[in-house]
């Protein structure tokens, strides 16, 4: 995990990791949220309606963001404090996602990072995000 | 630029961030006076018009604003510099 400290950040900082959407992640988001709807269960149901199997949930792949910010910029020191997300396309069980993120506003007087990020899949944005972060002093 | 254009150019920025399309904006606008203006909203609209002006404030020159029409000072202020 990485930790930052304010002093350690700047504009145009980036991060980037990899993650493979499974099946199980996506039976486990069902689990902890309670949305059963068959679209993100049901590989017929899915195919019926157009996808080419379970469309993976959107919060679950925005989930990824948290990651993005708890985990690799800034880290440790990091309280999310907002998110704005638009699906571009949709994700799947065994789709490789590429999360980056950049920083490209840092408010001095409150410690507020905002980070520009996105999430893909090969060339394909699955989706894209502005967050919204707080550094605390370590 | 004035007092009175510096608030006119913050109302639809304070409507933003509040959800508040409705909000006249005047020089005695505070925390107190402004529904949905809590502490996070108040983060947001300091970045908002940090954005907007092209300025960054310090957490001194923010902890003495009393209200809108103060902030517009401020601004007049590090717009001027």
């Amino acid at each position: 995990m990485q930790a930052y400290c304010w002093s350690d950040l700047s504009v145009g900082m980036n991060a980037q990791f990899r993650v493979r959407l499974t099946a199980e992640a996506i039976w486990q988001f069902s689990c902890l949220s309670g949305d059963t709807n068959p679209l993100h269960l049901d590989e017929q149901f899915a195919r019926a309606a157009g996808f080419r199997s379970q469309v993976a949930f959107g919060l679950l792949t925005s989930s990824y963001y948290s990651q993005l910010v708890g985990v690799h910029l800034p880290g440790k020191w990091t309280l999310l404090h907002g998110l704005v997300v638009e699906f571009k396309a949709p994700a799947y069980s065994g789709d490789e996602l590429t999360v980056f993120g950049e920083i490209v506003h840092m408010t001095e007087a409150y410690r507020r990072l905002e980070v520009k990020a996105q999430i893909s899949r090969d060339n394909v944005v699955i989706s894209k995000a502005t967050i919204q972060a707080g550094v605390r002093e370590p | 630029m004035d007092k009175n254009s510096v608030i006119q150019s913050l109302q639809p920025i304070f409507r933003d961030v509040l959800d508040l399309p409705e909000l006249q904006l005047t020089a005695e606008s505070n925390g107190s006076n402004v529904e949905e203006w809590d502490s996070l909203s108040h983060i947001n609209l300091v970045v908002a018009i940090e954005k907007r002006y092209n300025i960054k404030f310090a957490l001194g020159e923010l902890q003495d604003l009393k209200n809108v029409g103060d902030m517009a000072d401020l601004i007049i202020r590090k717009t001027q510099r």
